[in-house]
């Protein structure tokens, strides 16, 4: 018996990690978010290796992007070539600067425009696998945010946090298979669920056949889920499937915010609602 | 492997871990990207056959389910069991040469993503994630197999280190 065990160790080790796998899925599934203590702690071990590595590209990408520019200004007006070459050092990082300004402008401006209590975040990750759509921000508990908590841009929605560590949290996407989003119509008040949709997009489900949705329709936030503010842009209607048959129909949405290229994010970190006069 | 070889191998993963976070989205063929943590847990089949190579491609599949929205297990289920596929079948056949690494890596892409779409199917409903995932099937198993010579390059170093640790 001890030599048989002792001849098969690793694939009786590694059935027992298959068992424990299954172990935690069959857990983990039952509850449809997580809270998984281990993996918040990998998360916020990662962080500061997350956030120089995001910096770093960032910091490559806008000397890459200066580069460009510089390239075209020097074929555009030749009499100008040398004056850029003695701004050539400065330029990547001004421009870095310009473009992070503008993006924290745009941000601290849609902040004023949410009565309640938020706190801004830097992307520092996102998803490894491409079938889900998560992202890693670098605040957490320490910072008063918690799970379930709405994550939006200045262009709208972005998601909602799923898994919190003291210094980095994970945001579930809109565009996420398991996100739902309680919405309205902001046109007609029909009111649905925005669902990921896998493709990068969403799709707004559980909306009465009788509702008006058309194309071109934008969608907001209903409030009623608790977690985002009243009237915050989710998308818009791209594309209205009514069947023959059923008493629902769907719509499919496309997200305001470039959710692959968000950089800052506001976390909402209590009742909050927008302004009057808020876009 | 023990000692400085695990120390690097662990370095590597987290090394592999950043990129595939931060990097390679980026430059992402539509959404597919290539699985190094992956590629690492084929080399751990082929070139650790003990109780640490098991561990070790379990807890690559737990940080990867740790960093994206998948249900913890789902990964480490996937890793575990192409361990598993990649042990057995390395100990009754020949692979030592680059394009049979290069195979198995292909093979065991497509193994995983069939094994946790078996899974989504047992534990979850996700209605349509079959088909997103079928879409990037071969792409992700293209990308991971031609980025495996260079992985496993790099990994070849835990190797050196475990001789030389021995000698």
């Amino acid at each position: 018996m001890l030599e048989f065990v002792r001849r098969n160790r690793v694939v009786l080790t590694s059935g027992s990690l298959l068992l424990i796998s299954l172990l935690l899925l069959s857990a983990g599934s039952r509850e449809r978010r997580r809270s998984d203590p281990v993996a918040a702690i990998v998360l916020d071990g990662m962080r500061p290796l997350q956030a120089t590595v995001a910096a770093g590209i960032e910091g490559l990408a806008g000397v890459w992007r200066s580069y460009i520019a510089l390239v075209g200004v020097k074929r555009e007006n030749e009499r100008l070539r040398l004056r850029i070459l003695e701004l050539e050092q400065q330029t990547p990082r001004l421009a870095e600067i310009e473009e992070t300004d503008k993006r924290l402008t745009d941000l601290l401006a849609f902040r004023s425009t949410l009565a309640g209590d938020t706190v801004a975040a830097q992307v520092i990750g996102r998803d490894p696998l491409p079938w889900f759509g998560t992202l890693t921000i670098n605040k957490g508990e320490a910072d008063g945010v918690h799970k379930n908590m709405a994550v939006l841009s200045p262009f709208g929605v972005v998601g909602q946090t799923m898994t919190t560590g003291a210094h980095s949290a994970r945001v579930l996407l809109l565009t996420d298979h398991n996100s739902g989003i309680d919405a309205v119509v902001q046109r007609s008040r029909a009111r649905g669920i925005i669902e990921g949709a896998l493709d990068g997009g969403c799709v707004m489900k559980y909306v009465k056949r009788e509702e008006d949705v058309e194309v071109g329709d934008r969608i907001v936030t209903s409030g009623l889920d608790g977690i985002f503010p009243r009237g915050v842009i989710v998308g818009e209607v791209t594309h209205v499937t009514r069947g023959t048959r059923g008493l629902l129909q769907v719509a499919d949405v496309k997200p305001v915010t470039p959710l692959d290229r968000v950089e800052e994010v506001l976390v909402v970190r209590g009742p909050a609602e927008l302004k009057e006069g808020a876009p | 492997m023990r000692g400085r070889p695990v120390i690097l191998f662990s370095a590597l993963a987290v090394a592999a871990l950043l990129l595939q976070t931060t990097v390679l989205p980026l430059a992402a063929i539509g959404r597919a990207t290539p699985d190094l943590l992956l590629i690492m847990c084929v080399y751990l089949g082929l070139h650790q056959h003990s109780v640490g190579g098991a561990v070790g491609a379990f807890s690559l599949g737990y940080l990867q389910d740790a960093f994206s929205g998948s249900v913890a297990g789902l990964n480490a289920f996937g890793m575990c069991l192409v361990f598993t596929v990649v042990y057995l079948t390395s100990r009754r056949l020949w692979v030592d040469n680059t394009i049979s690494k290069i195979a198995v890596v292909f093979l065991a892409s497509v193994l995983k993503t069939a094994a946790i779409l078996v899974l989504v199917a047992v534990f979850m409903s996700i209605e349509g994630l079959w088909r997103t995932m079928l879409s990037y099937l071969l792409i992700e198993a293209v990308l991971a197999a031609l980025l495996s010579p260079a992985v496993f390059a790099l990994l070849a170093q835990t190797q050196q280190l475990r001789k030389a640790e021995e000698e």
